[in-house]
């Protein structure tokens, strides 16, 4: 008896289909805010380079709405990113203790942890500006 | 007895060029399972069903079938949880061979290719090859795959490029690489490390979610990921020798 195997069709769709691969595309699309604001920095090392007038044209533009706008989705969608990193880390790179391996929570919490100090030392830093100016 | 309304993709290749939907309705009660179900359905009502099954009991990884699109196995899953009926639906990207069964010759050639086996010296003679609790704890999870296929229908990169070695395959190189006793890793590596290998890998995480035995697939397909990078590192450092790619 000869064989008729049938090869479903895997349809460019086929991320709509399951909960799980909506969540991964999502997860996979920060990258297009956090784009913009890569496109922001590196105008804004442009203008510096151009002089003070460009430098100021330069400030104006990032205080349309639209830009903050774009800038705020740009820095949650990392946030978001970063949260999805730091669950699947304990997954990638369990740490072992000895015959133990940390808890991924623990390892969760350490990076937000981290994630803190940084913010904290950039207020440290950016107010210790402010404060000789 | 309750019953249930199960629709069923049937493809039937003497007689079909695609498949199609066919309803049944099954009696049903706490313990009934979806291959219970099928066996229903084949006694009952319709004897050309075609469906794999053997042990009934989650360990011969057999009875892997789509239920309302996720992949799960026939034998572990319960009507009780389905009171609005269910559709079943053979594993996703496979070829489908009759109704429930499909083809799974490629997972079974991605599973040798990695040569799933101990690679090492006979342990001396008339003594056993010892190993501490720990060596083993560290592969011992990975050793539990049943070869179910889940992860497969689970996993888009299997689906949209079917010579990607895929979760199981990738898990069960791992659990060789891990162990104590095994010398193999670099026979392994260069399948590892191609673009078929870890790096078809997108962590999607999906097969690690519909796997019914707990190996975490997409933990093993990620640390083969930093396994790889450490041999290209090692690699590129040894004089005189091509990298295992």
């Amino acid at each position: 008896m000869s064989r008729k195997p049938y090869q479903p069709p895997m349809p460019a769709s086929w991320w709509l289909k399951h909960p799980a691969y909506r969540f991964y595309m999502l997860r996979e699309a920060t990258v297009l805010p956090l784009l913009f604001f890569i496109g922001s920095l590196l105008y804004g090392l442009y203008a510096l380079g151009q002089g003070e007038a460009s430098w100021l044209q330069y400030q104006a533009w990032l205080q349309q709405p639209w830009v903050l706008a774009l800038n705020g989705l740009a820095l949650l969608a990392s946030l978001f990113h970063a949260w999805t990193f730091f669950v699947l880390f304990p997954q990638v790179m369990p740490l072992r203790l000895g015959s133990r391996t940390l808890p991924a929570w623990l390892m969760v919490s350490a990076q937000w942890a981290g994630v803190l100090l940084v913010i904290l030392a950039l207020w440290w830093l950016l107010g210790g500006l402010d404060a000789h100016q | 007895m309750p019953t249930t309304e199960i629709r069923l993709q049937r493809y039937r290749p003497e007689q079909d060029n695609a498949p199609h939907w066919q309803d049944f309705r099954v009696e049903y009660d706490d313990s009934t399972s979806v291959l219970d179900a099928l066996e229903q359905i084949k006694a009952e009502q319709d004897s050309s069903v075609s469906y794999r099954w053997s042990c009934r009991m989650a360990i011969c990884g057999s009875c892997g079938v789509m239920v309302d699109g996720v992949p799960k196995l026939g034998c572990k899953t319960f009507l009780r949880d389905y009171p609005k009926g269910l559709t079943l639906a053979p594993l996703s990207h496979f070829p489908i061979e009759k109704d429930l069964i499909v083809d799974m010759s490629r997972f079974l050639a991605h599973l040798s290719a990695i040569k799933p086996y101990l690679i090492a010296e006979a342990a001396p003679k008339g003594k056993p090859y010892r190993q501490t609790p720990a060596q083993l704890a560290r592969y011992k999870q990975f050793s539990n795959c049943i070869n179910c296929g889940l992860c497969y229908s689970a996993c888009p990169q299997f689906g949209l490029k079917p010579d990607f070695l895929g979760p199981a395959a990738i898990a069960l190189a791992h659990r060789y690489n891990l162990d104590s006793r095994d010398q193999g890793k670099s026979e392994r590596m260069a399948q590892l490390n191609s673009d078929n290998g870890v790096w078809g890998c997108t962590f999607v995480g999906y097969c690690s979610t519909v796997c019914p035995k707990g190996v975490d697939p997409a933990a093993a397909v990620n640390q083969g990921k930093i396994a790889s990078t450490l041999d290209g590192v090692i690699q590129w450092f040894k004089p005189g020798k091509e990298t295992s790619k």
